[in-house]
């Protein structure tokens, strides 16, 4: 499988006035062409710093990011970048909200409305175009965030712990609608979260990272053929990997006398 | 979500049919505004019994018989309606442009947070002093005619909206901000786009005390100097001890501000719909 996007010892640390904290202490590794990749992690690991570097938010201290062949300073413009904040504005209608990547790319108006509508309608939010943002639950409002993703046809999506704020019930249900999408556009993601079980379920290769500064600790194949969320759960494989991730975090639940 | 909401009325009506319903004649519109008109014919009832008593003095307080006397006078004169339009004019004048150039300003602002630390000290220095102390400055530059009164109306609100607007803009959620960049956004994009946006709420809101402001600068302005306006016959009133004509522009002054208050409300209302269209209830403590 060709590379799409491979990240070359990228270091980056911030400095205030107590001193400067290393955050990422060289990371390489690489994601495939419509590669489902997982990074997970201790908190504080810089998760969410490795990808605002490759969303071009920040700058990294040292290190290339190449993008299919490209040495590039990130990929703003190419991204679609979801979290776990719906991040709609709330003066815009669910429509307008959509819209705001085609109105920033210049896309003629009358053609990106048909699109937008085309998605609402797919996403079950047909006839919620003209609502404010506040009138929604947040799974539709995470859903209106996904379509504002998909619509700028991003050719790598970034989410980043997208679910971790809603209910199991809602999370499974737009799990299965983003392995859907991913699988019907043909999108690569990369998933960010501290969910060993959603990242299990979803992902093609999980990427650990720990330490401090952190690196890449390890890369697991997850070789799970079902493609829904509560499928893969379900897979006999699923288990094996859920206890491998739990070892490599060291998550420890027992409760011992100190 | 209507349904659901009517649902929710029905349960509560059933809970409690007695108590709602007692409520409900108090607390709807006739019923509010009922009590207010009483508080009012009240006050103005206690007042006059009091000036015809001789509980008080007519002569200082005035009586609201007389203030209506004063105020047919000058309708029937037309000079309410020549003080009550100078003043006005010079107070919307004065509202809009200190209002429109303070926004701007502050909004632009964002843009270079170099410039704007650059600059509060001043900003800051300008602001504490009293505004009111420019005005014989003002007069000297502007004359006393109507500029120098829209000159000091501005002088109070456009300080006012600056601030306001400075704040919000720094304040904008910067997580809004990069979400627009990894969509491809500039600068200006952002800044239209969710800083602009994000700022309207405050701006408005300084557009009450500001509507205040711009009266205040236009009475202050007549008071020192001029031919026109309520602020004029105000203190040409007072000076000749006439206190019913003083209250009369007083009154005429409240309902100026009165009107402008709901003005505002009904333009918020249209430039942030979104903020309205909220379906859950006040929480009852």
């Amino acid at each position: 499988m060709s590379v799409q996007l491979a990240l070359r010892n990228i270091r980056k640390s911030f400095s205030n006035k107590l001193g400067s904290v290393d955050v990422l202490g060289g990371l390489t590794f690489d994601i495939h062409e419509r590669d489902f990749v997982s990074i997970i992690g201790p908190s504080g690991c810089g998760k969410t710093t490795v990808f605002n570097v490759i969303a071009g938010l920040l700058e990294a201290d040292s290190g290339d990011i190449v993008y299919r062949g490209q040495a590039v300073n990130g990929l703003r413009g190419k991204v679609g970048y979801m979290m776990q904040r719906d991040l709609l504005l709330p003066w815009r209608t669910v429509l307008q909200n959509v819209l705001i990547g085609p109105e920033l790319s210049n896309m003629p108006a009358a053609q990106s409305h048909e699109m937008a509508m085309e998605y609402l309608n797919t996403y079950g939010l047909a006839g919620f175009e003209n609502a404010y943002p506040r009138m929604l639950s947040g799974g539709m409002r995470q859903r209106v965030a996904l379509i504002r993703t998909l619509i700028n046809d991003p050719d790598i999506i970034l989410l980043d712990e997208p679910f971790s704020a809603l209910d199991y019930q809602t999370r499974l249900y737009l799990e299965g609608v983003l392995m859907e999408a991913v699988e019907t556009f043909h999108k690569t993601v990369v998933l960010v979260t501290h969910d060993i079980d959603e990242a299990v379920a979803l992902s093609k290769r999980v990427v650990v990272l720990g330490g401090r500064p952190s690196q890449v600790k390890k890369i697991y194949d997850i070789d799970i053929a079902a493609r829904s969320p509560i499928g893969a759960r379900s897979d006999p494989n699923f288990a094996g990997y859920f206890h491998a991730l739990c070892g490599e975090l060291d998550i420890q639940t027992e409760v011992r006398a100190a | 979500m209507t349904q659901s909401v009517s649902i929710d009325k029905s349960a509560a009506a059933r809970r409690a049919p007695r108590a709602r319903s007692r409520r409900l004649v108090l607390d709807s519109g006739w019923g509010r505004s009922l009590l207010q008109l009483a508080a009012v014919l009240a006050f103005f009832a206690l007042w006059e019994g009091a000036a015809r008593l001789g509980w008080v003095s007519n002569f200082l307080v005035g009586s609201p018989a007389k203030i209506l006397d004063a105020l047919i006078r000058d309708i029937r004169s037309h000079q309410l309606f020549v003080d009550t339009g100078y003043t006005l004019f010079e107070a919307i004048l004065g509202f809009v442009f200190g209002t429109a150039v303070g926004s701007a300003c502050g909004l632009a602002l964002w843009y270079s947070p170099f410039v704007a630390r650059l600059i509060e000290p001043f900003i800051v220095a300008i602001n504490s002093v009293p505004k009111i102390a420019f005005a014989p400055i003002v007069i000297l530059w502007f004359g006393t005619g109507l500029i120098s009164k829209v000159a000091l109306a501005i002088s109070l609100t456009a300080i006012v909206a600056l601030i306001a607007a400075y704040e919000a803009a720094k304040d904008a959620d910067p997580d809004l901000q990069a979400l627009l960049v990894t969509l491809g956004a500039d600068k200006n994009d952002v800044f239209m786009k969710v800083v602009v946006p994000f700022t309207l709420p405050y701006v408005i809101s300084t557009f009450r005390i500001n509507v205040g402001f711009g009266l205040v600068g236009a009475v202050v302005g007549e008071f020192i100097s001029s031919e026109k306006g309520l602020g004029h016959m105000i203190f040409t009133a007072s000076s000749l001890y006439d206190l019913n004509t003083v209250w009369a522009g007083l009154f005429v002054l409240m309902a100026i501000g009165f009107v402008l208050y709901f003005l505002i409300d009904l333009v918020e209302r249209k430039l942030l719909p979104w903020r309205q269209a909220s379906n859950t209830s006040t929480l009852k403590v």
